[in-house]
């Protein structure tokens, strides 16, 4: 509706007033053709009757006038009887072709040529009517008719025909307007919400009642759809906060996994850059899993596991957050630091915790040791690779340098 | 006597018809003889009776000629559209004589005589033809009247309404038309 491709297309309110306006078009032009054309020919044969009436009324009125050779009261008779409406001209011959008397319309109030013109037309041949007595031909009379009438017969019928058609159209456009007020509004109104729940995901909207029927059924169905629509996409985004959960996120601990890690630590390098602040990265490993799980089962070890993370999660600040990198590996991301104390804090808060002897359900006691590895932004590098490096590497040193001192410590014992 | 006041209350009509102008040249022998006017005056006769009508539908018609007579030299048997005949019989200028007339055309005798003949006719069914009495004082039907471009004739339409005849009322309008 709003896009620019869908504007080019013609609007339901055009369609309807185009066919509206070419039906009454069609109705009237025919009708009033029709009634023209029926009216004129009816007029024409009315018309023609009456020259032939006047025509024999001439003759019958100058008859003795002619049988007196009185030219001008053959004139005057032929005016007093045939100077009418509709009459052209007259004339009047006696049986030697000569014509005896003839009378011409004057001016009609139309153009010369176009009187011509339309007499020519309508009137091509007199009515002609032979002047007889005791069977003796003793005159001819010839009456021309005048299509004044007929034209403005014509010209009125056109031009009422012309108002009927500007009556037609305004009907025709109040008509449209109805019609979009009770039809189009409605389904304007349906469109304009089925945009809105596609760019704005707006579910709750609802359609108000129509005074229509089919469009108030429509309009519940539609209601109806929006409802499922909207339990629908509610379940969707659950599913798929769920989904995005478990894709960063470690199902045993309920820690974030390593893509988690990667991406926060990104992510703090990027507003490291900005605030100018600095974070740190700790690696940990847990020393003695493989024998809790070589000795106890998988059921043991990810109980420690999860006692583990229970702890690290305990021990870091709110700003801070423990991964699990995998196996019996984790990681912490150390938030905005002011300097390395805050981050001895935390690992000594660690260490601290992990001290306390594990307690597995069914299993009894265990102790566990833990490597711990530091890398500090933007000390110890300034990229994610060389951070992870570098934690890494210092946590594996960590894990040999305790391995060693536990082993003197045993040969010293 | 009421003579004056009558004549002045008559309806007099003027038919000027130039039948002169086309016959003039129809017949050699008038212009030899030297009226010009005969035969207007046998069309004008002829054409007056056909557009008079008789109650009883004679035929052959007499037309008496009483007294002498100027321009009724081709008047001898006329011959009417419709197939009938008027036949011409001079009768002597009396009331007398006048028993089988059906058309009384009326030579100079002089207005007294004229002014008898057309009473004794009157209401009889007799069409009354005056030739030499141009203003109409005889009472008679038709007074012909002779003008330089033709022959003409004047209607007494009073006369007509008590003549006993019917004369076509195309031949009281065409005569009123010239009024």
């Amino acid at each position: 509706m709003s896009a620019p491709c869908e504007s080019a297309l013609p609007t339901l309110r055009d369609i309807l007033a185009r066919v509206h306006l070419r039906l009454i078009l069609f109705a009237v032009i025919l009708a009033t053709a029709s009634l023209l054309v029926s009216g004129a020919l009816v007029i024409r044969n009315y018309s023609q009757r009456n020259l032939d009436l006047l025509a024999h009324t001439i003759g019958y009125t100058v008859e003795p006038a002619l049988v007196f050779g009185d030219d001008q009261a053959v004139r005057e008779g032929m005016i007093k009887v045939g100077g009418v409406v509709g009459i052209d001209h007259i004339e009047v011959f006696d049986p030697a072709g000569r014509l005896v008397a003839e009378w011409h319309r004057g001016h009609t109030g139309m153009p010369q040529w176009l009187a011509h013109r339309a007499n020519a037309v309508i009137w091509p041949h007199p009515s002609v009517d032979r002047i007889e007595r005791g069977g003796t031909a003793i005159g001819e009379v010839r009456v021309f008719g005048n299509a004044g009438g007929l034209l403005r017969y014509a010209i009125s019928g056109a031009v009422i025909a012309l108002c009927c058609l500007a009556l037609t159209v305004i009907a025709t456009r109040i008509l449209a307007r109805r019609l979009q007020q009770d039809v189009i509004e409605p389904l304007g109104a349906v469109g304009t919400l089925a945009h809105l729940v596609r760019s704005e995901r707006a579910f709750g909207r609802r359609l108000p009642p129509s005074g229509i029927a089919e469009i108030d059924h429509f309009a519940q169905d539609f209601n109806a759809l929006l409802s499922e629509l909207e339990g629908w996409h509610a379940g969707l985004t659950s599913e798929n906060a769920e989904l995005a959960r478990l894709a960063t996120h470690d199902p045993l601990t309920g820690l974030g996994n390593r893509a988690l890690f990667e991406r926060m630590v990104g992510e703090a390098i990027g507003q490291a850059v900005r605030s100018g602040a600095s974070f740190a990265v700790l690696f940990l490993d847990v020393d003695g899993f493989k024998a809790i799980n070589d000795q106890h089962g998988h059921e043991a070890g990810d109980a420690a596991l999860r006692e583990v993370a229970e702890r690290l999660r305990a021990s870091v600040r709110h700003v801070d957050s423990a991964f699990r990198m995998g196996g019996d590996e984790f990681a912490v991301l150390l938030g905005p630091l002011f300097n390395r104390a805050h981050v001895d804090a935390v690992i000594e808060r660690i260490e601290l915790a992990m001290g306390q002897p594990l307690l597995i359900p069914g299993f009894g006691d265990a102790s566990l040791g833990l490597s711990i590895g530091v890398a500090l932004y933007p000390d110890d590098g300034v990229s994610p690779q060389d951070l992870l490096r570098r934690a890494d590497a210092k946590m594996y040193k960590h894990k040999h340098d305790r391995r060693t001192n536990f082993e003197g410590g045993m040969n010293d014992a | 006597m009421p003579l004056r006041p009558l004549h002045a209350a008559l309806p007099l009509v003027l038919l000027a018809a130039p039948l002169l102008a086309n016959d003039a040249g129809g017949g050699a022998g008038d212009a030899a003889s030297g009226d010009r006017y005969a035969g207007a005056v046998a069309r004008t006769v002829t054409a007056l009776i056909e557009y008079s009508t008789w109650p009883s539908r004679p035929n052959p018609l007499t037309l008496c000629v009483a007294g002498a007579v100027s321009h009724a030299g081709q008047i001898e048997e006329l011959r009417l559209s419709d197939g009938r005949k008027a036949v011409r019989r001079n009768v002597a200028p009396s009331a007398a004589a006048l028993g089988e007339c059906e058309v009384l055309y009326l030579g100079n005798i002089g207005q007294p005589a004229m002014r008898q003949l057309v009473a004794a006719v009157r209401g009889k069914g007799v069409l009354t033809i005056a030739e030499a009495d141009p203003d109409c004082r005889s009472e008679a039907m038709v007074c012909l009247i002779y003008l330089p471009a033709g022959l003409s004739f004047q209607l007494n339409i009073d006369a007509v309404a008590r003549s006993g005849l019917r004369l076509d009322p195309r031949v009281l309008r065409m005569a009123r038309g010239g009024s």
